[in-house]
């Protein structure tokens, strides 16, 4: 540990997040405290040949409300998102340009697949309109690290800065990694998260063709829960060191006490027990915590078959009998599955369910699923004492991410 | 045996890690033992072989797919609803 008085903390000084229920976390909690759901019809492009018709869609995002950089502005659209989640949760800390330390501050921020729809329109341009050249602003809009590179810029951020890439744990290894370089001492400072926009059409074959999506709609660990549904976003975390955020009078809004990641090393699609369970044991141990101070985890939650059932039994062999006094909820159900961002997206719930004391719920839930048997907060959001809460994130592959928020320090 | 079952029990076999040797109408989807990430490439290519569409959800058990025989008819009506649909055009 290079801290001066053992292991430096790491805490939240500012979130930032696009969704479909609200661009803001104001907004967006708002919603999500009234139970909105973001789901519906496909409105960006024609549904030609689609059986699966619905996603969750940001509507109405405005980039030059959000990102006044030029950059920013010719960028691809998963990275206006993060930059207006970035910039969102960056004023929030204090920062209204760059930073005073550079160098010793990481743009941690990630996506499943980067600038798809710029990929997809350049193919379109290339192979039916027969253009001889595509965009030149094609490739920098594509690559995955491109809203990484964007937000250090805006910031002068001039230390680590990459992208993370796993699927649908993506912002979770993102805001995990950022965690351990800030307590070893390699930064004080970090952007960390992800974003996802890839609800075009040609994205939407591709995952028709899994054979994964619902066609109704995403109710996770309901009976009448058939897949789950598309959705874009970003979710970014400001992180700091905590002597770093006081110094500069900064207020923690949380504190990220506990990183664990596994992998199944099982199969592409099937989610393990195994794997999960022990990312989850990973993440409390790291915190500190037992299984008992948990109040709520945010579960991955995708609404499928089998994720549900399993992740059930993980969490039911990590919290054994402290798993009936868990609060457990999947606001996928508001937000639908917003891929790489989820993670992202997820924490900020997490960090306002610690902040006001209140979780939110699984909505559109009829009954149970067959072999779900935890309190999914059905519905309708509760109030009660949040002080620990748990955020999975488990993706294709078998990529399991948990992070575990407590209070902010007194 | 008709050509939609026997393409059908080609595709079965081509997809499966490991087929059984013979594969006939009354077998059940369930005693191939197929995995779903399998199963969602099955489904594509007899949709691709036969130019029809199957709305085919991996989350739902579906009575179209309990055996070879069950999908073999549930894939003729699809390919008779498609040359309907191009005789009325």
């Amino acid at each position: 540990m290079t801290g001066v008085n053992g292991r430096r903390r790491v805490v939240v000084t500012g979130q930032g997040v696009v969704s479909s229920i609200g661009t803001g976390v104001d907004s967006f909690w708002a919603s999500m405290r009234r139970g909105a759901c973001g789901i519906g019809p496909i409105r960006n492009f024609p549904l030609a040949d689609l059986y699966i018709t619905i996603a969750s869609e940001v509507k109405d995002f405005d980039a030059r409300e959000h990102c006044q950089s030029k950059p920013l502005l010719l960028a691809d659209r998963y990275s206006q998102f993060a930059g207006a989640a970035a910039i969102e949760a960056m004023k929030q800390a204090g920062f209204d340009g760059p930073v005073k330390d550079g160098a010793r501050a990481a743009s941690i921020i990630g996506s499943g697949i980067g600038g798809f729809s710029t990929l997809e329109k350049a193919y379109e341009d290339l192979f039916i309109h027969k253009k001889k050249a595509t965009h030149p602003l094609t490739l920098l809009r594509t690559i995955a690290s491109s809203a990484a590179a964007h937000v250090s810029i805006e910031y002068g951020m001039k230390g680590p800065c990459f992208g993370t890439v796993s699927a649908c744990s993506t912002a979770a290894h993102a805001i995990g990694l950022t965690y351990q370089m800030i307590r070893a001492g390699m930064v004080d400072l970090g952007v960390a998260g992800a974003s996802e926009a890839c609800i075009t059409y040609g994205s939407l074959r591709a995952w028709q063709a899994m054979r994964v999506l619902s066609p109704d709609g995403c109710f996770p660990f309901a009976k009448r829960r058939n897949g789950t549904v598309l959705a874009e976003g970003a979710g970014i975390l400001v992180l700091e060191e905590l002597e770093h955020a006081k110094a500069r009078g900064a207020k923690p809004l949380a504190e990220l006490m506990g990183f664990g990641m596994t992998s199944d090393a099982a199969d592409m699609v099937n989610p393990d027990i195994e794997g999960p369970t022990v990312a989850m044991q990973i993440a409390l141990a790291d915190a500190g915590l037992a299984p008992g101070n948990i109040d709520y985890i945010n579960a991955h939650g995708t609404a499928t078959t089998v994720n549900d059932i399993n992740e059930t039994r993980a969490i039911r062999r990590v919290f054994g009998d402290a798993a009936e006094k868990l609060s457990v909820s999947s606001t996928k159900s508001m937000h639908g599955h917003c891929l790489g961002a989820g993670g992202g997206v997820e924490a900020v719930a997490c960090v306002k369910a610690i902040e006001e004391d209140y979780v939110p719920a699984t909505v559109g839930f009829d009954e149970p699923g067959e072999g779900c048997d935890l309190d999914y907060t059905p519905n309708k959001g509760r109030s009660r004492e949040v002080n620990y809460a748990m955020s999975n994130s488990f993706a294709f592959g078998g990529l399991n991410a948990v992070l575990v928020f407590g209070p902010p320090p007194a | 045996m008709d050509d939609v079952a026997s393409k059908i029990i080609g595709i079965l076999k081509k997809n499966m890690k490991n087929p059984p040797e013979t594969i006939s109408l009354d077998t059940k989807l369930s005693d191939l033992e197929i995995e779903s990430l399998d199963l969602a490439v099955i489904v594509f290519d007899i949709e691709d072989t036969f130019g029809i569409q199957i709305p085919y959800n991996a989350n739902e058990e579906v009575q179209d797919f309990a055996t070879v025989g069950s999908v073999v008819e549930r894939v003729r009506s699809l390919i008779a609803d498609k040359e309907a649909a191009g005789a009325a055009a």
